[in-house]
């Protein structure tokens, strides 16, 4: 791809962005993608970006930080000698390396550092990153516990930095327009949410010379990740919230170790619901051994439904009456024939297979969307607005989500979380 | 030819449009059975819930919504010629609760109660939202049309398309493949109620009720009104089918030929009546 072809193709997702948010009630339900898309990034005095952890995650996120117009990799970080040399072989020749971060933060030169590491370090960095004065991008979820949580918004209000959580899915121009949709009432009162994250794999990964399998099988671990919960179901949680317009309420639970029990810590089964007001339900599975409904948000109102990872919407168009069917064919050939009325009037309850309608706009690049936001963030010291709000939500409802599953107990919303 | 097909009312509706049918004018009739919806629906906020809340509360209502107003001046419109048999306000959890307990003052728009209750409009409400889109596509012009909600509740505008008037058949609630009555439409409505065949057992069907003694309808029935107006159409079949026999008479009108009973259970106490028949 040329320069030119890139800037067009940036555009016309620029573009796609700000359409899907313009138009009533957008402006206060995705102010952040609003403000990113609208901003005009300079090329020259990027962000200059100091990225930890330059693992496969880290690494994605490099490729997305060199194609900003306001952003730049200025020094990478690895613990890991491997993981480190394939960062470094992505960014500019003499961008500096570290093994440690706080060397990384003490040789300064840096705006704000991106954190890519596993989800029991997010917290301790992103403290040490504002401590010495930088802005943080973090990946989700923000924190192993729902204090540390708490504790990095509270540390970036304090210091006046900006944090924001890696939910590409905010700035993503499919899920824009299906709020815009749902905003418009067209698939009327959104009342439930069925959304699940369904894989067939271990989730475990081949160990590298060097390593161990608790350093790169982190996510099986508790001690560093709530697993399907923090690591894939704080996406959807996002959503869920986002669409529902409200935080939980309370949340039920069962998670099991069904399938793989390879000594892992982590449930390989999780089945939630959430609950919000007026009975809404956000309905939560993922599982590791069947992969036939994949990752998806059904989002229910009782006048359709969509389905933002298909990028479709299904209206409740209820099937055809076989017997008016008949009476049309009879006078398209002429034919006057008697109509029989009064069979049964319920439907059937049935899946539709009906293939919906595009929802629009397949292509994206919204990583790279959210950097160029952050960026602007960093450079007017102002955080994208309602952004961490939204994260901040979605971590806590995925940790809140894990104790009802550990405790096999309902777990109400805490009264005690930071106002952001 | 046009077809709009939606769900609404808790049924399927199809509108058939037929002639140089405007997509547009078939949606706005498909708005006006929305709009009638909304108005009188108990399955989410809606005027008749407000209007349910104060009466529960033992509160007068004032009805600012006009479809509402409009319904209930249809109901109470419909209540002599219905003998009472059709009462949105009856229930079998509150003894007493009714019609007759309303004070409906229709120049105020004000409905008081003398005993908490509640309205349930029911399937009235797909003739009357029926009977709106109706007006709709006359308005426009259409010239024949055949508007369907679900497969109980129908209504025809103007002539069939290749001439005549609409020719329908009612096929037998127990045997599908036999008939039970046939009969011509032009601009009318047709209403079935019955207490066998597809769907009645269904367990979110609400049971039949006597509005006198709150009792369920057990008789083997199902019968048909036709008339000028779907409301009227939809209190009719009703009123039919919760009627007993000496009612029943009243209601039956044998020289217009526009309503009918049929009785399937073999008990001698169901005689057949004119137009009135026992089928086993």
């Amino acid at each position: 791809m040329t320069d030119k072809d890139f800037d067009l193709t940036r555009r016309a997702f620029l573009d796609h962005v700000l359409i899907a948010t313009a138009g009533a009630g957008m402006s206060a339900a995705a102010p952040w993608a609003a403000s990113a898309a609208a901003a005009e990034p300079l090329q020259r005095d990027r962000v200059r970006l100091g990225v930890i952890g330059t693992g496969d995650r880290g690494r994605t996120l490099i490729r997305n930080i060199l194609k900003t117009r306001n952003c730049a990799v200025a020094a990478v970080c690895d613990t890991f000698e491997p993981h480190l040399a394939k960062g470094r072989a992505l960014v500019a020749a003499g961008t500096p390396a570290f093994a440690d971060h706080r060397a990384m933060l003490d040789a300064g030169g840096l705006d704000a550092v991106v954190i890519a590491t596993p989800l029991d370090s997010h917290a301790p960095l992103a403290l040490d990153a504002f401590g010495a004065g930088l802005h943080v991008w973090c990946e989700k979820a923000m924190a192993r516990t729902i204090a540390d949580c708490s504790a990095m918004v509270k540390q970036s209000q304090d210091s006046r930095k900006v944090l924001q959580i890696g939910h590409q899915r905010m700035f993503h121009p499919t899920y824009l327009a299906a709020l815009k949709r749902v905003k418009a009432g067209e698939i009327g009162p959104v009342t439930q949410i069925r959304a699940s994250w369904h894989r067939n794999t271990s989730w475990r990964r081949p160990i590298p010379p060097g390593s161990t399998d608790r350093k790169i099988n982190w996510r099986l671990y508790r001690d560093a990740s709530a697993g399907l919960m923090t690591e894939l179901a704080t996406h959807q949680l996002q959503i869920g919230s986002w669409f529902l317009d409200a935080a939980p309420t309370r949340v039920i639970g069962s998670g099991s170790i069904c399938f793989w029990k390879d000594g892992r810590e982590v449930y390989d089964h999780v089945a939630l619901v959430y609950e919000y007001s007026d009975g809404r339900k956000f309905v939560y599975t993922s599982l590791l051994n069947n992969a036939r409904y994949g990752c998806e948000e059904q989002i229910q109102g009782s006048k359709g439904t969509i389905e933002p990872e298909l990028g479709r919407i299904y209206p409740e168009v209820p099937p055809k009456v076989l017997a008016l069917q008949r009476m049309q064919e009879d006078v398209k050939r002429g034919h006057k024939r008697t109509i029989p009325i009064g069979g049964a009037t319920w439907f059937p309850e049935l899946p539709v297979t009906t293939p919906g309608e595009l929802l629009g706009w397949g292509e994206y690049d919204e990583t790279m969307l959210q950097f160029e936001g952050f960026g602007e963030a960093v450079r007017s010291g102002k955080p994208l607005p309602g952004m961490l709000a939204q994260a901040y939500q979605a971590s806590v409802a995925s940790l809140l989500g894990e104790q009802a599953m550990d405790r096999g107990e309902a777990m109400t919303w805490p009264g005690d979380l930071v106002r952001v | 030819m046009y077809v709009e097909r939606f769900a609404a009312m808790g049924t399927r509706f199809e509108l058939h449009l037929f002639g140089n049918a405007d997509p547009a004018v078939a949606r706005a009739a498909r708005r006006a059975i929305e709009r009638a919806d909304d108005a009188l629906t108990i399955h989410r906020p809606s005027p008749v819930t407000a209007l349910n809340d104060c009466l529960l509360a033992g509160r007068p209502c004032q009805v600012d919504d006009p479809l509402l107003l409009d319904a209930l001046v249809e109901i109470e419109a419909a209540q002599g010629l219905a003998l009472g048999l059709f009462d949105p306000a009856a229930d079998v959890a509150r003894p007493g609760a009714g019609w007759g307990a309303v004070v409906f003052d229709r120049q105020a728009a004000r409905v008081a109660a003398s005993l908490p209750l509640a309205f349930d409009f029911g399937g009235f409400g797909k003739g009357f939202a029926l009977d709106r889109a109706g007006d709709v596509l006359r308005d426009a012009g259409v010239a024949s049309a055949f508007l369907c909600a679900g497969e109980s509740s129908i209504a025809v505008i103007g002539a069939h398309p290749l001439g005549g008037g609409w020719p329908i058949t009612i096929p037998h609630p127990l045997d599908p493949e036999r008939t039970l009555v046939e009969f011509e439409l032009r601009d009318e409505a047709l209403s079935i109620s019955s207490t066998v065949g597809a769907g009645t057992d269904a367990p979110e069907r609400s049971p039949m009720l006597r509005p006198s003694d709150g009792s369920q309808v057990t008789a083997a029935r199902t019968t048909v009104a036709i008339d000028r107006s779907g409301a009227r159409g939809e209190v009719m079949s009703t009123a039919l089918l919760v009627a007993t026999d000496a009612q029943a008479e009243c209601l039956l009108d044998p020289a217009q030929g526009r309503r009918f009973r049929f009785n399937f259970s073999p008990e001698p106490v169901m005689p057949a009546h004119a137009y009135e028949v026992v089928l086993q």
